[in-house]
């Protein structure tokens, strides 16, 4: 990767790869300064808290934790181990299925796929408690059982059908990546279907397999939503951490919580970018496959390839079905009348706050997309002093919990000369560094693909750097620019972790809206909202990934 | 011709994008930002606007995360206006210095111990605290409608009540401090000790237990005030007040210091405390008006007043991390 090629010691910008023209090395600065002020300095700034407490360093609250509470950090990572555990391998089982399978309907579930990671958090708990309640529709109205919901089982499982999607579209990246001709030799040579999965096809999409356990590991890890609403008795470190700032006014100790948080998650970071040395992830374009050209496995494995997919699919079908139904039934679990009064409670107000939600994914998706691709222009093209640092630093967000994140913003922010918390401008900003490590991922996996010859060619040409930036490498960088927008655009519609923290009467947003709903115990409105976000990010999901393609098409042509 | 068919498609988001902004322009000439925690905000805030034209934008959030939200960001306002809630949380925001002192004209009409001697806030309704019931649950498992906190205690209940965590939830901690004071220390422990083992876990925030109930997760939930949305919605409830002490606080309103729409802010608290807005609000909200010549709503007429638990709200704010703890030591792992 660009580790090796980023010479310290040599000057700023060396002989060879010339900069952008004078004046925009500028650019250059200001972006490094932002990374460091909306990434590093309220990571800086929740430390310090946990840290200072009245004017004094002060690690009583880190003694307390270790003495009192250290079963927290043991629930989250066994909580957070088994969901990773059980995403991975059925999201293999899905990846495996999509590629090297002649099934039907894959489409179908792709689509599925597409649609739980699209859907806010909340949305998998709700649905929970409507099926699996202990009056819930399936375990109580139509089995007749009385079972306990509440618990770190209910957690696992519900962390699991959101994750797995995830896990199976990364898997499934690097599937689509693994030669079927080895495959074949390996058949040729006579080895059982079984044997070949084992020691060709799984190994060699080891690294995408990693990256996917530590995507999930890292998100279940920050998730203290779920915990929250079915947790019941047990609970995690992020979900401790969120009701100390909420319920306890307890600053320094959600700080030292934060801080604990990131242990584990470091870990995984540290694997996550030892792999991705070698593994690009995004950008991939997940196209679907009829298994035709892959060996033909085994009618035992292709069974029961096929019965875990489907009874996952079916499983999402009706989370997402149940979401559906929910918005339109007059009282779940006792009156299942059908009805539109829910439509009526999308009001003034919360129409401006989807539409509000709306404007500042945009705008976050827009600005994030420029930026993240830029950075990976710098990264991967430019020896610029620091790049490591910028590397680094601008990777940080995608271990940072989301309350982690929102915290060390309030604390970072509330005074001169950045005095912003409270305004637009921190909501869309807090997004667009969340996302920034996928941003520049989407763009240096583009950029990795085409041949920095293009741009020496053009230079030996004549061509002055503007020429460069303007013919050869913005039209080459559009796909990364799309793929960087609509992920940014998505996580910011669906996001909440963070912002709950940082929204203030002005700029409440959707799914703001959606959790006080879910407060309220007004399911059938908490649906309504539900169903709105999804169908908006889908419908633009979908309308992008059209463009991707259709362009991708055209170049092909 | 590429070119022309991306924007083709680019059209309608920036339609959807455009269509985002008018929304902003219907705004009134003056605005208002309120933190609230009251149910039915929504209607309470458009029949305020529609009577004064200061349009409000709002927000949900619990008392603990205003004053945390508050002291980390240093006293700086989150919104104008504060709108019901805890009155512990209020006594410790006019304590850090957050709020901004205003005595509304129409403060003379409401009781002494409902409002800050001082003027920091002045108390808007009662919150009392009753079991919301799941009838559906009970009939169907053959227990009576409780009547009082010992017959929660009862075997039958085993984990069907669902409280709060007092160490979250306002609510909560004034169901603890109420009921201790009540029954005396002695006795106050001794009953939570019994209701504990009734109840499976405690819930984390003060809104849950009503909903739980509603849902039928619990067959009874100690909530705070009446969850009217609830009923309308048709979730077979009954809400239950005990006829052995109701602990009941003030929910205040208080204008954060150095609010930026002061003006706005002021007509709020006196449109809330005015005659006709303390009836608005009872029958949004069915709660006991804070003002004396306003009648409590039909809801709550059979309600007994004599039946009130009253304890020093000064006080219990004081003691809350010790009792807290106990609470703690005793009952939560």
């Amino acid at each position: 990767m660009k580790y090796g090629e980023t010479r310290f010691g040599a000057s700023f910008f060396p002989k060879g790869a010339p900069f952008f023209p004078s004046g925009e090395k500028t650019l250059y600065f200001l972006i490094l300064a932002s990374v460091f002020i909306f990434i590093l300095w309220p990571i800086a700034a929740v430390l310090f808290k946990s840290i200072f407490i009245q004017g004094q360093v002060d690690f009583s609250e880190y003694i307390t934790l270790f003495r009192n509470k250290k079963y927290l950090l043991g629930n989250s990572v066994l909580v957070s181990s088994l969901a990773t555990f059980l995403s991975v391998v059925l999201g293999t089982c899905v990846a495996l299925y999509l590629t090297h399978c002649r099934g039907k309907g894959k489409k179908l579930i792709f689509g599925v796929l597409l649609l739980s990671i699209i859907s806010p958090p909340f949305v998998s708990s709700l649905v929970y408690i409507m099926l699996f309640g202990r009056r819930g529709l399936i375990t109580c109205k139509i089995l007749g059982l009385h079972l306990n919901p509440y618990g770190w089982h209910g957690i696992v499982l519900m962390q699991t059908a959101g994750f797995t999607a995830i896990a199976a579209l990364l898997i499934l990246g690097i599937l689509h990546r693994v030669d079927r001709n080895l495959e074949f030799s390996a058949h040729d040579l006579g080895a059982s279907t079984l044997t070949i999965l084992r020691s060709v096809t799984l190994p060699l999409a080891l690294p995408g397999i990693l990256v996917a356990g530590v995507v999930v590991f890292i998100r279940s890890l920050s998730d203290f939503g779920t915990p929250i609403i079915i947790g019941g008795k047990f609970t995690v470190l992020a979900t401790q951490a969120y009701l100390n700032v909420v319920g306890l006014y307890n600053m320094p100790r959600a700080a030292a919580m934060c801080m604990l948080l990131l242990l584990p998650a470091l870990v995984a970071f540290v694997i996550y970018r030892r792999i991705l040395g070698r593994f690009d992830y995004v950008g991939t374009g997940a196209q679907l496959e009829t298994g035709r050209k892959r060996i033909r496995l085994s009618r035992g494995i292709e069974i029961f390839l096929a019965l875990v997919t489907w009874g996952y699919i079916t499983f999402e079908i009706l989370k997402y079905g149940t979401i559906f139904a929910g918005a339109f039934t007059r009282t779940w679990g006792f009156d299942f009348t059908p009805t539109l009064a829910h439509l009526k409670t999308l009001s003034g107000t919360k129409l401006e706050s989807f539409f509000r939600s709306l404007r500042y994914a945009f705008m976050a998706g827009a600005i994030g997309a420029v930026l993240g691709v830029i950075i990976a222009y710098l990264l991967e093209r430019k020896k610029i002093a620091g790049g490591k640092a910028l590397d680094f630093i601008s990777d940080l967000p995608y271990i940072i919990p989301g309350p982690f994140f929102g915290i060390g913003y309030i604390l970072a922010f509330h005074h001169p000369p950045l005095m912003i918390t409270g305004t637009a401008f921190i909501v869309v900003v807090n997004c667009i560094y969340r996302q920034l490590p996928i941003s520049i991922k989407s763009g240096t996996a583009v950029l990795k693909q085409c041949d920095p010859n293009f741009e020496a060619a053009a230079r030996d040409l004549g061509a002055g750097e503007k020429n460069v930036i303007k013919d050869i490498v913005t039209p080459l960088m559009r796909p990364a620019v799309l793929i960087a927008f609509i992920n940014t655009f998505t996580m910011t519609m669906i996001t909440i972790g963070a912002i709950i923290f940082l929204v203030s009467p002005e700029t409440k947003v959707a799914t703001v809206d959606m959790f006080g709903e879910i407060k309220r115990g007004r399911i059938g409105a908490a649906s309504v909202l539900a169903n709105l976000i999804i169908v908006t990010v889908l419908a633009v999901n979908l309308l992008f990934s059209w463009l991707y393609v259709r362009k991708g098409k055209k170049d092909r042509d | 011709m590429h070119k022309c068919k991306f924007w083709f498609l680019m059209l309608p988001l920036v339609l959807v994008f455009a269509m985002a902004i008018p929304l902003k322009t219907f705004a009134a000439n003056q605005e208002l930002n309120v933190i609230a925690a009251y149910n039915a905000k929504h209607d309470i805030f458009d029949k305020f606007s529609r009577d004064t034209g200061i349009k409000v934008n709002f927000l949900d959030m619990s008392s603990g995360e205003v004053l945390a939200r508050m002291r980390s960001e240093k006293g700086r306002p989150l919104a104008d206006v504060w709108f019901g809630g805890g009155v512990d949380a209020f006594i410790a925001a006019k304590r850090d210095g957050l709020l901004e002192k205003y005595v509304s004209p129409q403060a003379k009409h409401i009781p002494e111990r409902f409002k800050d001697p001082e003027g920091y806030w002045t108390g808007i309704s009662l919150v009392t605290v009753d079991f919301v019931v799941n009838t559906a649950v009970l009939k169907e498992k053959g227990i009576d409608i409780p009547k009082t906190w010992s017959d929660l205690t009862a075997p039958q209940f085993k984990g069907e009540i669902s409280m709060s965590n007092p160490s979250i939830s306002g609510t909560a901690y004034f169901i603890l401090y109420s009921l201790l004071s009540a029954k005396g220390k002695v006795k106050g422990w001794d009953f939570f000790g019994k209701l504990d083992k009734n109840i499976p876990f405690y819930a984390k925030r003060g809104s849950e237990p009503p909903q739980k109930a509603a849902i039928g997760e619990a067959a009874v939930g100690l909530a705070p005030g009446l969850w009217k949305g609830l009923q309308d919605q048709g979730y077979p409830i009954k809400h239950v007040f005990p006829e052995d002490g109701i602990p009941w606080w003030p929910a205040p309103v208080a204008i954060f210091k150095n609010a930026k729409n002061m003006d706005s802010a002021k007509a709020l608290v006196d449109w809330a405390l005015s005659k006709e807005g303390q009836k608005y609000l009872k029958t949004k909200d069915p709660r006991f008006p804070a003002r004396k010549d306003v009648p409590p709503p039909k809801e709550l007429k059979d309600v007994d007043k004599n039946d009130f638990i009253h304890v020093d709200f000064i006080q219990a704010g004081k003691e809350r991390n010790k009792v807290v703890n106990k609470w703690q030591e005793r009952f939560a792992k």
